[in-house]
């Protein structure tokens, strides 16, 4: 019997609580402290008090703190509450409309449901009476939606949430690949919006995917059915990869494909910034375009020498050089260096578009060709107003025979005067482009001439800036060429290596991982190497490789970086050389950061 | 039950016959398995009324036998793992977590109206089985390298059908299908209580899984803190009244994230196969001390109903009476552990050495409630900020 005591008591103790939960609570409560019998004054008090509760419309202005009903002293303190509540009342009623009127309906006095209602209540004291015994409990389905909201799904308290990524969509190419399927369900996990590119939307292949992801089918080989692809989409993560060895398949995806993609992806969101009349934030900025005679004008060349050899200059053959614009409809800069210690350069003051400047760009952009000669490309920063503060900085860069694209990240220069400060973007205001006969590496070109590296032909198409931004746009999983049979490594990495060069033109904040071996196992249980260049020997996981992909979306210091990662060589038992202290992926270290931090930007 | 179990001594019997027809014609499992339903198990002598129960010796012994070779096929890779109970608690942050961590996860879950959507938005591959019926259960295994078992009854249900008849099913056919490793959640000091029939039925499964022979991990969990929010959390925030006991157990909580976590380093360290892990928070916390840290991160007093866990027994003791307040006895049943001063706690140092893990990793009561207080109480107030005029539940 006392528990069946207990429990009543319980039950009016929890129905004075239960009276700020609901209406529909309201009355239950005061039903049931009328099928007990208490005090009829009570009552009404209750009642009263639960219209005034249901007013007020949110449940956190305030609730009393009230105690069980069942005793002359409890009712004093019930009309002292009254009392006070009668003041948050008038607050309350300040603040919102009139309350409706309230009727009592058959429905309130019906005892089958007066009956139900009181059976209902002493269900949930039962409940809460009988959870005291257990030790570790599970929580209950109405607990649940709200708790799992909070807790267990793409709420705050899930260690997987990130904050950026509910409003962040992803588009993942190769979603069914070995590396594609886990990145799939990271991005799921951290609560990403994920569209899935496949080729066809066959059953099998989409219940690979988690159900709420948003498939989109189409091919990256064909450009067209991209727009619809990358339509909506913040980020792209491209882990698929041609799956046989012939050149056309490389060449389409592993080439086109990442070239096609980004151009979709730029041109959309090029779309979208032209629908709010502005620029894309991604676009890249023309700083010179060469396909008139007129383009040509503001371009002067000079000439110069580094050092003045009078003895010298008389006997060799000096220099020469021209800009001009052929029949061909081409920008032709070329001739020729003899002179020791000469260069010869084309410069022209940079005349941006109202509004831009470059501290919003990341580098430079160069659409060349010609006979395949290192350049020295040189800006002249400072106060446009007083040119002798100017200070120069300059980059060198390599061209390939033929045509080209080159990009110059403002990173990549040095001060000519090794004491000046960095260069900074903003100040610059003049740019030159400069050929010298020294440091000049023979092209590989199976020519009969032997090559005369002092001359020089360089065909200008365009000049461009690169956007920059904070975080990567499109994460591609290339590979380190290991682990791939060595008849057809070489193609597979041409393919590859112009897949990445693509990529980094295209002026979208890029990371590329290329992973060594791939092997199916869980990830984060070994240590990893972050490297660049070449370096690869040990194999990886696909999960540890879908976690960086993953990782690197919101990683300022992944942007505009490429590098190999694999797992940490471990010595064999007692022939260690030395002793690696790193850290293993897990929740409490975020490993991406300090990892790509150290490696060289715009790579 | 003894009664029955006495008429039919063919334990797993009907599972050895029916390997052959796996070998030969998987398709068949289902078909072959339910002539003979393991419900014939004799169970440990289970029943509340009827005093001390001899837990040493479970009568049930898996007998199957694994054929080494199993026929044509590819090996099973060792990243396809079955999560049985992945509707719960401790079962969607193993699910979670093995999905994060690259394994391909297929979810056991009972056949609902309702069914589990979110297991499939992480990528996970949903099938439906019931434990309570072992004809169910083969179809699930198929393609199957480890096992992790975190299922246990509904308070709703009776405790025997999926804490012993189920999981015994399971193990059975876990050992005639050649699953390599099964993970098998107990609880902490199971082998001290069998006078509480969840535990002493842990503690018989425990055992029977240690005879079956399959290669097992063992661990022992002390308290979710996830519970501690729907018990304390919740109500001192909405200002209902909290329900607390005068008990002086005392028990470490552990969040279900670092439990997860921990499982899968566990499982993955061959240095752990066959052994008794304990996890335990890294502090033994007693039901005021909770309230009383929620009390001060919420900012307000709570609303304490004590119940003396004297009633609790005093009540356990009458519902034993009848046959019909059974479940409810068994429920109860916690009370006893709860009126001895019980401490859900051992020293994990020798663990986290043994799984390589650094103690700082593992989430405190303190953290762990500090956070859910500070991000409820911002979204409170961005929910009250957004709209003064709406009603608001959370």
């Amino acid at each position: 019997m006392s528990a069946i005591s207990s429990a009543t008591s319980a039950s009016s103790s929890f129905s004075s609580n239960g009276v700020y939960h609901h209406h529909s609570k309201c009355r239950l409560s005061s039903d049931l402290l009328g099928s007990v019998s208490f005090p009829n004054v009570n009552w009404d008090n209750r009642f009263r008090r639960c219209y005034t509760s249901s007013e007020r419309k949110s449940r956190f202005l305030l609730v009393p703190r009230a105690a069980a009903p069942d005793t002359s002293e409890e009712s004093k303190s019930e009309n002292a509450q009254n009392g006070d509540e009668g003041s948050d009342e008038i607050q309350v009623t300040q603040k919102q409309p009139p309350p409706p009127s309230v009727s009592i309906g058959l429905d309130d006095v019906n005892p089958v449901g007066l009956g139900r209602r009181s059976r209902q209540l002493f269900d949930e004291v039962w409940r809460k009476f009988s959870g005291l015994g257990q030790i570790s409990r599970t929580i209950r389905a109405d607990d649940k939606e709200a708790l799992d909201a909070l807790l267990i799904r793409e709420g705050p308290m899930c260690e997987f949430a990130i904050p950026g990524a509910q409003n962040t969509v992803v588009l993942v190419v190769g979603a069914t690949s070995r590396i594609g399927r886990i990145v799939v369900r990271k991005l799921m996990l951290r609560g990403y919006t994920v569209k899935a590119l496949v080729r066809k939307d066959d059953p099998e292949v989409v219940d690979m995917l988690p159900r709420s992801v948003e498939i989109v089918t189409g091919d990256v080989g064909d450009p067209d059915t991209l727009k619809a692809a990358v339509e909506g989409c913040n980020k792209i993560i491209y882990c698929a990869t041609a799956r046989s060895p012939i050149t056309a398949d490389l060449f389409r995806v592993d080439y086109r494909g990442v070239y096609n993609l980004t151009k979709a992806f730029q041109d959309y969101n090029n779309k979208l910034a032209q629908l709010r009349a502005g620029k894309s934030s991604k676009s890249k900025l023309l700083i010179a375009k060469f396909k008139s005679p007129e383009s040509l004008n503001g371009w002067e060349v000079r000439q110069g020498t580094y050092f003045q050899d009078e003895i010298a200059t008389k006997y060799d053959g000096g220099m020469d050089s021209r800009f001009e614009f052929t029949e061909t409809g081409e920008a032709v800069f070329s001739g020729y260096v003899f002179t020791r210690g000469g260069y010869v350069e084309l410069s022209k003051k940079l005349s941006l578009p109202l509004g831009s400047t470059l501290d919003r760009y990341e580098g430079l952009v160069l659409s060349v060709g010609g006979n395949g000669r290192s350049y020295v490309i040189i800006l002249e920063a400072g106060p446009s107003a007083d040119p002798s503060q100017s200070k120069l900085y300059f980059a060198r860069i390599s061209t390939k025979v033929g045509f080209c694209r080159v990009r110059v990240p403002f990173s990549s220069f040095r001060p000519v005067k090794p004491d000046d400060p960095p260069l900074d973007p903003f100040l610059v205001h003049t740019l030159t482009i400069r050929f010298e006969p020294r440091r000049q590496r023979p092209v590989d070109v199976p020519t009969t001439k032997s090559q005369d590296l002092r001359s020089f032909k360089l065909i200008l198409e365009y000049i461009k800036a690169l956007p920059t931004g904070q975080e990567t746009d499109f994460v591609l999983v290339s590979c380190s060429g290991k682990g791939i049979e060595s008849s057809r490594r070489e193609q597979v990495l041409k393919a590859k290596k112009a897949g990445e060069d693509s990529l980094r033109r295209s002026g979208l904040g890029y990371t590329i991982v290329r992973p060594g071996p791939l092997k199916e196992e869980p990830g984060g249980q070994r240590a990893l190497i972050f490297d660049q260049g070449n370096r690869v020997s040990q194999e990886i996981s696909c999960a540890d490789v879908a976690d960086i992909c993953v990782k690197a979306l919101h990683d300022s210091t992944a942007r505009n970086k490429s590098f190999d990662v694999c797992y940490e060589y471990v010595a064999e038992e007692g022939r260690e050389l030395y002793e690696l202290v790193a850290h293993l992926p897990d929740k409490a270290n975020n490993y991406l950061t300090p990892a790509l931090s150290v490696l060289e930007k715009n790579t | 039950m003894a009664l029955r179990a006495a008429q039919l001594p063919i334990p797993a019997r009907s599972l050895l016959t029916t390997h052959h027809f796996v070998a030969n014609d998987r398709l068949s499992w289902s078909r072959a398995v339910s002539p003979h339903p393991i419900l014939l198990l004799p169970s440990p002598s289970l029943s509340p009324s009827t005093g001390p129960i001899l837990h040493a010796n479970p009568s049930v012994r898996c007998t199957a036998q694994v054929q080494t070779n199993l026929g044509p096929g590819t090996p099973v890779r060792p990243t396809s793992i079955l999560v049985v109970g992945a509707t719960g608690t401790l079962g969607r942050q193993v699910v979670r977590r093995a999905l994060d961590e690259g394994y391909d996860v297929r979810c056991l879950v009972r056949p609902r109206p309702a069914p589990a959507d979110f297991l499939r938005d992480w990528g996970a591959t949903v099938v439906n089985a019931d434990l309570t019926k072992p004809e169910t259960i083969p179809a699930t295994l198929v393609g199957i390298h480890t096992v992790i078992d975190c299922a246990t009854g509904r308070p709703e249900e009776p405790i025997k059908t999926v804490d012993w008849e189920g999981k015994v099913a399971l193990i059975q056919c876990a050992k005639a299908m050649g699953i390599q490793k099964y993970v098998f959640y107990s609880i902490h000091n199971c082998d001290k209580h069998p006078e509480v029939p969840l535990m002493e039925i842990k503690y018989c499964t425990e055992k029977f899984l240690r005879d079956s022979g399959l290669q097992h991990i063992i661990i022992r969990l002390c308290g979710f803190m996830q519970g501690l929010i729907g018990q304390y959390a919740v109500p001192i925030l909405e200002e209902k009244s909290v329900w607390g006991t005068d008990a002086p157990t005392r028990i470490a909580y552990m969040d279900t994230q670092d439990i997860a976590r921990l499982t899968f380093i566990a499982l993955r360290n061959e240095k752990v196969n066959g052994k008794l892990l304990i996890f335990a928070g890294p502090r033994a916390w007693t039901t005021q001390e909770v309230i009383t840290l929620c009390e001060r991160l919420a900012g307000q007093d709570a609303n304490v109903t004590t119940v003396p866990v004297s009633i609790l027994r005093l009540t356990r003791q009458l519902t034993r009476f009848f046959e019909w307040t059974n479940d409810v006895a068994d429920r109860l049943s916690f009370s006893e552990v709860l009126t001895s001063d019980t401490v859900f706690s051992v020293p994990m140092a020798e663990t986290y050495n043994l799984l390589g893990v650094d103690q700082k990793d593992i989430i405190t009561l303190e953290k762990y409630l500090q956070d859910y207080f500070s991000n409820i109480l911002k979204k409170l107030k961005d929910l009250k900020a957004q709209s003064k005029q709406t009603d608001i539940y959370f």
